[in-house]
């Protein structure tokens, strides 16, 4: 009999926790923040919201940042468990998605004066967070995807200060190689990275309205004008620009490489701030530069180069309460201290102020408010296969595989073959 | 008893045997049938994998033969199988020959040299990455250590040394299991051929080439079908060591495919490069089996 008692005492102790797990909501974001400062305040906003919202529990799903652009993402928008909330880069992708019905749309959530606790910018028609009119993306970064980061250890070895203009620029390439050192280590191996340099290359010295229609495919490339930028790599090489592995290097690698004092320069994201703490020695000083006018005369001669990334609730989420709920929160001012001060620039107004920024984020923050005007990266902002083509013709001239006119001629013949995208 | 009687009872031909076909009949339309209708389907249209398919025709095939790139990762496939039947085939016969000996040791010498085998080809990429790594590779280390430092080389960043490093890399890799094929076909081979051939004067060389190669002909065009199949379903060496690059320079049709499939969100293209890829193995596959059959007709 006692013993019955007890059978009975704990199967309703059991079924009583049962249904309070039942009651939990659980909302399921995933995004591409494996490691670094970044993840870690991420887990602290995650973990804040959790601890103010005991009835929502956050699982998230992380993808290592190649695996979830590829394949991690579309797997899981096309999956039957689809997840609430998805990290993704604002333009091309996101029109993308709201086209094919994977994106919630945001704008009554926004109304209720969310909206205006963004920066103006955020939402902008060239912003690429909004498709006509309508608000499908909820900011969360602005990333610069291309800056210059330098050692200031051997700057002053050399008696070399951040470069003006372009002639000074060349100038410290050829002191440094000529001083044997690598003057820039890039790891080239996805592309991407030389390939959004040279696209601020580009954008600096080919006419805008050009520039865009040849990215669109509606003029080729050589009519455009993007013979210069090609030019400027070609030139680059010759100098000794460049570390002799770049085409084989990953982006982390070459990253852990300019923090282990391989090379001088390393031309690559905002992000690189938030990676110091796991690959940089201690007293490791290093500064940034935006890359030098080159065409003064040029429309936007001192433009910076760089994309919104943030969070889609997914049109077909069963939270999406809970999901927008969390998105607040995330954007709140609180938790955008937190974030900002892991090295991201917040498109909260008001955090810059408030967050105790870095050097290197001060930086950068000043690089932004000094812009003419921000150009996005090609792959977030026309067809992939397109922008790819021009990245691989970049890495052509920079590595002296093909001469700059060589490597135009491959560029406009590839994207003719490859048809209208 | 009559005659009759003994006969074992033929194989039913009745309708009710198709239930008992049934099962395999619907995996295999399910698994394999399917899969290579809608295929077949997705490569004509064009389809980033998001939004709905569209129909273009034969716009992707017509694209294909005009892509320089896949064109290219075809001469490449067909480089490295040169070199795979050269470094796994030829090596592994020379191997399996040197090392058929019952004497101390050669057993071990034969259990090490297949060794590589056991680890997985994305394992055995990886770790080849390393050691072909410029900085901190081992071999680049060793070379400086000699005060080598010129020969020191971006072995996988560069186009002329990628694909090479990638066929060695192979071939270390596949070489012992191509032995061990050789090898258990030698033991076959009577000693006392080799007996008579001593005793009326044949040498070493020449019992190689008039009785062991003659000998293990079967064998030879079986792994040299396997090594030119392989090499164009090759993918994992190629992809943990360099994804195709330097500059293309190591695509082959399988990397290229990927990357049109995921990296550009071209599925509808990226299914008719593996339509064609699947047409080129099929046809070299054909024509090798024919051939091979003619050889082996005893002409009287």
């Amino acid at each position: 009999m006692k013993h019955s008692i007890g059978l009975l005492t704990g199967c309703g102790l059991a079924i009583l926790a049962g249904t309070a797990a039942l009651a939990q909501t659980e909302i399921r974001i995933t995004h591409a923040m494996s490691s670094g400062a970044g993840a870690e305040a991420f887990n602290t906003i995650v973990a804040n919201f959790e601890a103010a919202n005991p009835g929502v529990t956050v699982n998230q799903i992380v993808f290592d940042d190649d695996i979830y652009s590829d394949t991690g993402l579309i797997t899981q928008l096309q999956s039957n468990e689809v997840p609430d909330i998805y990290f993704q880069w604002a333009g091309y992708p996101v029109a993308r998605d709201v086209e094919a019905g994977y994106a919630y749309d945001l704008s009554a959530a926004m109304a209720d004066g969310w909206q205006a606790t963004f920066i103006d910018s955020a939402f902008s028609a060239g912003a690429g967070t909004t498709v006509d009119g309508k608000v499908y993306m909820v900011p969360l970064s602005l990333d610069i995807t291309n800056t210059i980061w330098y050692n200031k250890a051997i700057f002053a070895e050399y008696g070399l200060t951040p470069p003006a203009t372009w002639e000074d620029f060349m100038g410290i390439v050829v002191t440094l190689a000529q001083a044997g050192e690598t003057p820039i280590i890039e790891g080239n191996n996805e592309l991407w990275p030389l390939g959004n340099w040279a696209s601020h290359v580009a954008a600096r010295v080919v006419d805008p309205v050009k520039y865009d229609a040849a990215f669109r495919q509606e003029m080729s490339f050589e009519e455009a004008g993007f013979l210069r930028p090609l030019e400027i790599m070609q030139e680059l090489h010759n100098n000794g620009a460049f570390n002799v592995d770049m085409q084989g290097l990953g982006a982390d690698p070459a990253m852990a490489g300019f923090f282990q004092e391989a090379a001088v320069m390393h031309p690559i994201g905002s992000w690189l701030v938030g990676s110091e703490g796991d690959l940089a020695e201690e007293g490791f000083e290093y500064g940034q530069f935006d890359t030098p006018v080159i065409d003064p005369a040029h429309p936007a001669p001192d433009s910076v180069i760089g994309t919104i990334t943030g969070f889609v609730v997914h049109a077909q989420t069963t939270h999406p309460d809970e999901a927008i709920a969390f998105l607040k929160f995330l954007t709140s001012p609180e938790s955008q201290v937190i974030w900002a001060e892991a090295g991201a620039i917040s498109p909260v107004k008001g955090v810059g102020e408030m967050a105790k920024l870095g050097e290197q984020m001060q930086g950068i923050e000043a690089m932004l408010a000094g812009a003419q005007t921000m150009v996005p990266p090609p792959d977030t902002t026309y067809p992939v296969p397109v922008a790819e083509a021009y990245y691989q013709a970049a890495a052509y001239a920079a590595s002296g595989e093909k001469t700059s006119i060589e490597a135009l001629q491959w560029l406009d013949e590839t994207v003719t073959a490859m048809g209208k995208q | 008893m009559a005659r009759g009687d003994n006969r074992v009872a033929p194989i039913s031909t009745g309708a009710g045997n198709i239930l008992f076909v049934a099962p395999a009949m619907l995996l295999f339309g399910v698994f394999v049938l399917l899969p290579l209708a809608t295929s077949l389907y997705y490569a004509f249209t064009k389809w980033s994998g998001y939004a709905e398919p569209e129909w273009v025709g034969f716009a992707n095939f017509a694209r294909a033969f005009q892509d320089p790139v896949h064109l290219a990762s075809y001469l490449h496939v067909t480089l490295y199988i040169i070199g795979t039947l050269f470094l796994e085939v030829s090596f592994g016969l020379v191997m399996a020959v040197v090392l058929n000996s019952d004497r101390f040791g050669f057993s071990i010498m034969r259990g090490m040299f297949f060794s590589p085998m056991v680890l997985s080809m994305t394992a055995a990429g990886v770790l080849w990455a390393f050691v072909l790594d410029y900085r901190l590779g081992l071999l680049n280390s060793v070379l400086r250590s000699f005060g080598l430092d010129g020969w020191a080389q971006p072995w996988l960043s560069q186009s002329e040394t990628a694909l090479i490093a990638i066929m060695f890399v192979s071939g270390w890799r596949f070489a012992g299991f191509y032995m061990i094929i050789f090898f258990a076909a030698l033991r076959r081979i009577p000693r006392n051929i080799y007996e008579a051939a001593t005793l009326d004067g044949a040498g070493p060389v020449k019992q190689f080439f008039t009785i062991t190669l003659p000998l293990l002909r079967h064998q030879m065009l079986t792994c040299i079908l396997l090594a030119v199949t392989g090499g164009f379903a090759g993918f994992d060496l190629f992809f943990t060591m360099t994804n195709g690059g330097p500059f293309n320079a190591t695509e082959v049709p399988a990397t290229w495919i990927i990357r049109q499939g995921f990296d550009n969100n071209e599925l509808g293209y990226a299914t008719a490069l593996t339509v064609i890829l699947a047409v080129v193995v099929l046809i070299v596959s054909l024509v090798y089996l024919r051939v091979v059959e003619r050889a082996n007709v005893v002409r009287y």
